[in-house]
Parts: structure tokens; C-alpha cells; sequence
């Protein structure tokens, strides 16, 4: 009879364990991958998720933006500044899709990134239900994976696969859908979350073939007048000492791309700069002069090519390269290495030769004075309105070259990648590939996120604040002592160049009529200051420094300036222009 | 413009032959012909697609970006004379009482084709062999009256001794159907 009893009572038991539901087991990968923050907006479709989140709050910081495509960039910002992945999450249809630029920005500027998105139930996929989107095909060719949730069984593992995918190799975004129904209904069996180390159709090659580093170290060695070109390879695979240590050793001039900027600091003896369209002379026209290219973490963007027949064309070239699919893709490499960077590094340093390339170096320094004397010079010329380049030099000034710039897109990102001088490493975060406007703002409240101990300032156009304006709200509500600098010249800056430079200055539809960006600002709760003369910039940019704080600085500079150097699309890097 | 036959093993996993197809779709390449079906192992699949390419390097370049998906398993490339490759087409033909009878003889014998359903006034022919013998075939038949005909699009074996399948990854245990 007793034995009975007891069986029942174990029976009842059993009934009563519960097992969490899909959203539970949501945070539960949340927390298992140490997420520890999440840019998001809720809505109808992912409102369970929302409420399992109320539970999590001590464990996981929630950063309410205020659109979601805010979310996306911020989670960018957020990766790009700690090198962990960045999540978003956003409810289904116009939440969803309001993403999208930011995914798409991710995944060319390989950043690693987890988008949750909210989807209507399962039952009712495909009916066109109120907030339906196709967002699993709306956003295949911009996510490196993405997969949709109907079971709440899946959760742990398909998580597991999509932060291994979003870190893996070359990093990139990765959505995954979860319909309502399973964030809502139970697990079946206890949560248990095993991280993923590789798939069968997924296991990026971190450590290259030996004889591809052997083939490389050689043409290295061989080289006469070697040129490394660096890019944001460095600093995602956070090989910036193992690189600084292979430049030293074997005295090679480096150049980076934009988004390389600083993977070395800018007082390296052997760092010419950058080069591109906009990008400084010698490192440019140098492109012509080498005889082995050395490629390390780059794609040959058009933006850094011209015209890739003409581009290098007299050099071999060494590509290192974790994602197989960009060797040969614009350019030919007679030494392909498939490796990580640092891995690769660490190979090749033993094999290459401790060399001096002093006279070769001197070639490039040889170049520098005129390019101040035409470009430099005229950019810090102290006559009519304050220059961008004042600006930016300032503040690198007073910030010792240490902060953690964030830039939006045009002009003003080309100006502070010339004149900020960066010293520490990762500190120049900009959306390279994509050249997303709007991109500065929920960026750089991400990036203060994600290195919460460094001073975080982005520089921004009048037109691209109008862009994302209104994550001021963000920075206020959150708390974060993020400092905005508006370069103001009333104009959409680049296109306007372009239009002066290729369109016969048919100035068509770049005049803006902005509104006062200091009454928004404080409208959303934050300080602010207007610049517009010479004589007050260096107070206001010391007041936003030690404001304790979100800050937005407007310094209204020169109308018409135009950045130089500039290799025309399309051409060769021989037609560069200086004036 | 060469024909190159690119075969892909897959995860069998909803979606992926959109995400195959708009590789295709961003570099304008038309797709001539696309089979599915599932291998001797469970759970995957092979996508043998035909399409024309002026550049070899064009088609090389496309085979790694379809190797960039995450659930393809592997890809391989080929030039036709690298494969054994054929296809299947069914010929609705008519067949009306007091019309010119097929002549069932050349249909075996030269075309090696088969009937394999007969109706009231048509019959329907099977016919399997390269593009080309199709459309002799079909060339043979047009007099006839073709009320029907499709193709099924391209199957292929490399030439090499070993099987495609040896090529996939062996991290995990595969279940086998044979």
C-alpha cells in the first residue's frame, strides 16, 4: 500500500517538472555564450521572448534603441569595439526588415553578429498574417546563415551553431527566426546547451598549409621592394603584435586599408598610412613600384583597387586569407596562403629573413611633402571657417591619439581617418564596405558598450545624423557618455564633391536644411555645444571631453571643401588627383 | 560560352536551394538545368546544375561561393567531357486513327527510345541520352505531332575512380540507406 503511494506521489511529480519555454531557453544561450548585452525592440511576434527577458535583466543588459535598424548597427559598434559577437533582436515584419541594413553592413564588413527576430506562428506562416515577412529569404544573401525556429527543442542548438557561425572563420551576421508558438511552448526535455567547435560544411582552415606559408616566405624573401597591404584581417584575428612583430622584422613598408587603420599605431616607423580612394598618396601610387604585394587580411575592394587590371599589376602578390573564396577573386595571387592571419603570422615569422629596407622606405617618405604641401597644408589652412581636418586633429590631439573613433560615412569619415592619429589599436570603426550613413550614432553607442573603459567619439555628417537622429534617445535613456561630433557643412559633402569634381557641379539635391541639432539634442535630454568660430573650438572640445556624459558637439565647417587625394572610380591609382 | 555541370552536396535543409540559386541570381548567370535528389546517405542532397560560362575562372569563382554555404557539404565543377552525364524526356505524340503510324523500329533501334504508356489516340514515348540525341529525337518525332514534352534537366558522374561521396567531409557519422 505504501509502496503505492509512493509510486503515485513520483508519478505527480514527474507531471509537475516543467521544462522552459522557447524563450527561456532563449536567455538560457544567451547566458551560456556570456552575452552580456542585447540591442533590441519588442513587439507583437517576439513579445514572449520579451517577457522571458524581464527575468534575465540581472544577467543581461537590454538596450532599448529606437529603431531597430539602430539595433543592428549598435550590435556592429558593439563587436567591432570588443571582438565578441554583437546581438540585436527585433519583433517580425517591419522590425524585421528594419535590420536589414545593418545585417547587410555586417556581413561585408565580416562582423560578427547574432539577429533574433520574432515570427508569427508557425500555423500561420505563409498566410500573410499581420506582421508576416519572409525575412529567412529577405535576408539569405545578406547573412552568413540563417535558419528559422518552429520547435522550442531547436533553440539550444541552433544557437550554439549560430555563434559558432557568427565568430568562425571570416565573422559575419547570422539571423535566426523563432515563430511565436515556440517561444511560447516548453522544451520536451531539460535545457542543455553544448557549444558548437565546427560542422560538417563548416570548419574554416585557421592554421594554413605549410607549404603555402613556405611558397610565401620565400617570395617574401626574394623581394626587393616588398609592400605589405594590411586590412581589417588584423585586427579580427587580433594578430596587430604578431603583425608589428613580422614588419619589424623584415623592415617591410605597410600600408592599411580603411578599415585596417589602426592595426598598427600611426608611429611605426614602417606605416606609410593608408591608401584608397581617398587614401594618402605614397601608399597609393607606391602600389606601382613593388614587386611583391603583400596582401594580409584583405579583399582588394574596389575602393582600394581603382581599376584591378592596372592595379599592381608589375608585382606578385602574397595573399593571406581566411575565406578561400576571395583568393583570385579581384586579383591574382601567385602565393595564396588560407589561414588566419595570426596563425599564418606565427608560421611565417621564422621563415622570412631579418631584413633593412631603409632606402626603399625613403622612397615612400620622399612622396610625403608634397602631399602635404598641396593636401595637408590647404586642409589646416586657418582662413574662413573651421576645417574638418582642425577638428579631427584636435581632438586626436586631446585625447592623446587613445579614443575609440566611431565615423559615419562621406567627407568627414575620409578626414578623420587622414588626421586622427591613432596609437591604439582597434580604433577606428567605420562601415567600410556598405557605406552605411546613419551608421555612426547607434555604432558608437554600441562600441562604448562593448569597451565600456574607453572614451568613445564619432565624428558624423550633418546629413548622416539626420539618419539615425533619433538613437539620441538611446544615448540619454541608457546613460552613455558618448561624445558626438557634428561636422556641419550643410551639405551631403561627398556627393556634392562628386557633383563638382564629375557632374559639372550640378549641385543636384545635396543642399540641406537642418534643423537646430543642439535644441534636438537637448529635446532628447543631452548637452550640447555649437561651434562656429575658430576661437572657441579648442574650449568646446575640452567641455565635451570632461562633460560626464552623452555629448553632441556642432562645429560648423567650410561649405565647399573637397577631399584629397582622390583616385577617381574606376581609374588607376596613377590618375590620382591631389588638387 | 562552355557548358560546366557543378555538382553540390548539401545538408538536406529547407531553403537552401534558395540560398544555392541566388548565388546565381547576383552574378546574372542563367540556369540552364537543376536536379535534386537525395544521395546514398541520408540527409543529403545533390544539386547537379548546368549552366554556360564564357570564363573559367567565372565558374571557379562561383563554385567557392557556393561553397561559402554553410550547410554545403562540397562542390565540384566540370566540363563536359570530365562526365558521364544524361537526361530523360517524356514525348506526348499523337496517334489518331488513320494517321501515319510510328514507326516503332527506328523509335528502339536508332533512338533507343522507349513507349511506355499507351492512350486512346496518343502515346507516350520515353527517351534518355545527352540534349543533343533528345532533340534529334525530337526532330524524328515533330511530324507526328508532339502534344507534349519535357526534359528533365541534367544528371552527371565525374570520370574519376572514386565516387564524389569519398570527397565529403568525415566528421560525423553518416547513415547509409545501402
Amino acid at each position: 500500500m505504501s509502496k503505492e503511494i509512493a509510486f503515485m506521489e513520483e508519478e505527480i511529480k514527474i507531471e509537475e517538472v516543467k521544462f522552459l519555454s522557447g524563450g527561456q531557453a532563449l536567455m538560457e544561450c544567451f547566458v551560456a555564450e556570456n552575452v552580456d548585452t542585447i540591442f533590441g525592440y519588442p513587439g507583437g511576434a517576439i513579445m514572449p521572448i520579451y517577457d522571458a527577458l524581464y527575468d534575465y535583466t540581472d544577467r543581461i543588459n537590454h538596450i532599448l534603441v529606437r529603431h531597430e535598424q539602430g539595433a543592428s548597427h549598435a550590435a556592429e559598434g558593439y563587436a567591432r569595439s570588443s571582438g565578441r559577437v554583437g546581438v540585436c533582436m527585433a519583433t517580425s515584419g517591419p522590425g524585421a526588415t528594419n535590420l536589414v541594413t545593418g545585417i547587410a553592413d555586417a556581413i561585408i564588413d565580416c562582423t560578427p553578429m547574432v539577429a533574433i527576430t520574432g515570427q508569427v506562428a508557425s500555423n500561420l506562416l505563409g498566410t500573410d498574417a499581420f506582421q508576416e515577412t519572409d525575412v529567412i529569404g529577405i535576408t539569405t544573401p545578406i547573412c552568413k546563415w540563417n535558419y528559422q525556429i518552429t520547435d522550442p527543442d531547436e533553440i539550444p542548438m541552433i544557437l550554439a551553431k549560430a555563434f559558432y557561425i557568427a565568430k568562425a572563420g571570416k565573422p559575419g551576421p547570422v539571423l535566426i527566426d523563432i515563430t511565436k508558438d515556440a517561444q511560447v511552448k516548453s522544451l520536451t526535455k531539460p535545457f542543455e546547451y553544448k557549444k558548437i567547435e565546427g560542422l560538417p560544411g563548416y570548419h574554416p582552415r585557421r592554421v594554413p598549409k605549410i607549404d603555402q606559408v613556405e611558397k610565401a616566405a620565400e617570395m617574401i624573401n626574394k623581394a626587393k621592394r616588398p609592400y605589405i597591404l594590411f586590412g581589417h584581417g588584423v585586427i579580427i584575428s587580433e594578430a596587430m603584435e604578431e603583425f608589428q612583430a613580422f614588419v619589424e622584422k623584415t623592415d617591410i613598408p605597410c600600408a592599411s586599408t580603411l578599415l585596417g587603420i589602426s592595426g598598427i599605431s600611426i608611429d611605426h616607423p614602417n606605416y606609410m598610412g593608408w591608401l584608397g580612394m581617398h587614401g594618402m598618396y605614397a601608399p597609393n601610387v607606391m602600389t606601382d613600384q613593388c614587386d611583391v604585394l603583400i596582401a594580409i587580411g584583405m579583399r582588394f575592394d574596389d575602393r582600394v583597387t581603382g581599376d584591378a587590371k592596372l592595379f599592381a599589376k608589375q608585382a606578385t602578390i602574397v595573399h593571406i586569407e581566411i575565406d578561400p573564396a576571395e583568393i583570385d577573386k579581384i586579383k591574382k595571387a601567385e602565393g595564396p596562403v588560407v589561414g588566419d592571419v595570426k596563425e599564418t603570422l606565427k608560421l611565417l615569422m621564422p621563415l622570412v629573413k631579418k631584413k633593412d629596407f631603409t632606402a626603399w622606405k625613403n622612397e615612400f617618405r620622399k612622396l610625403e611633402p608634397e602631399e602635404k604641401a598641396k593636401v595637408s597644408d590647404r586642409d589646416f589652412r586657418e582662413e574662413g571657417k573651421i576645417k574638418m581636418a582642425e577638428v579631427v586633429k584636435m581632438v586626436s590631439d586631446k585625447t592623446k591619439g587613445e579614443a575609440c573613433v566611431v565615423v559615419d560615412v562621406g567627407q568627414h569619415q575620409m578626414v578623420t581617418a587622414r588626421y586622427f592619429e591613432f596609437k591604439r589599436h582597434n580604433s577606428y570603426i567605420a562601415s567600410g564596405g556598405l557605406g552605411t550613413m546613419g551608421f555612426a550614432i547607434p555604432a558608437a553607442l554600441g562600441a562604448k558598450m562593448g569597451a565600456p573603459d574607453r572614451d568613445v567619439i564619432a565624428f558624423i555628417g550633418d546629413g548622416c545624423f539626420q539618419m539615425t537622429i533619433q538613437e539620441l534617445g538611446t544615448i540619454a535613456q541608457s546613460k552613455l557618455p558618448v561624445k558626438l561630433i557634428i561636422l556641419n557643412n550643410n551639405y551631403l559633402g561627398m556627393v556634392r564633391q562628386w557633383q563638382q569634381l564629375f557632374f559639372e557641379k550640378r549641385y543636384s539635391f545635396v543642399e540641406l536644411q537642418n534643423p537646430d541639432f543642439i535644441m534636438i539634442a537637448k529635446g532628447f535630454g543631452l548637452d550640447g555645444a555649437k561651434i562656429e568660430e575658430r576661437e572657441g573650438l579648442s574650449d568646446a572640445i575640452d567641455k565635451m571631453l570632461n562633460h560626464d556624459g552623452g555629448y553632441v558637439l556642432e562645429v560648423v565647417v567650410e561649405k565647399e571643401e573637397n577631399v584629397f587625394p582622390m583616385v577617381p572610380a574606376g581609374r588607376s591609382v596613377s590618375e590620382i588627383r591631389l588638387e | 560560352m562552355k557548358q560546366y555541370t557543378i555538382c553540390v552536396f548539401t545538408e538536406n535543409s529547407i531553403g537552401l536551394l534558395n540560398k544555392i540559386t541566388v548565388i546565381f541570381t547576383r552574378r546574372r548567370i542563367n540556369i540552364d538545368s537543376l536536379t535534386v535528389s537525395e544521395t546514398v546517405r541520408k540527409g543529403v542532397s545533390r544539386f547537379t546544375i548546368v549552366i554556360k560560362h564564357e570564363k573559367r575562372e567565372e565558374v571557379e569563382k562561383l563554385v567557392r561561393q557556393i561553397r561559402k554555404i554553410v550547410e554545403v557539404l562540397a562542390v565540384f565543377g566540370y566540363l563536359n567531357d570530365e562526365i558521364v552525364y544524361n537526361e530523360i524526356a517524356l514525348f506526348k505524340v499523337s496517334t489518331p486513327l488513320g494517321g501515319k503510324p510510328l514507326d516503332i523500329e527506328t523509335i528502339n533501334r536508332i533512338h533507343k527510345a522507349w513507349v511506355v504508356y499507351w492512350g486512346l489516340d496518343y502515346v507516350i514515348i520515353e527517351k534518355t541520352g545527352i540534349e543533343e540525341e533528345i532533340f534529334e529525337f525530337f526532330k524524328y518525332l515533330k511530324p507526328h505531332g508532339i502534344i507534349e514534352f519535357v526534359r528533365s534537366g541534367r544528371v552527371a558522374v565525374g570520370k574519376t575512380t572514386q565516387g564524389l561521396v569519398e570527397y565529403l567531409p568525415e566528421e560525423q557519422e553518416w547513415e547509409y540507406y545501402l
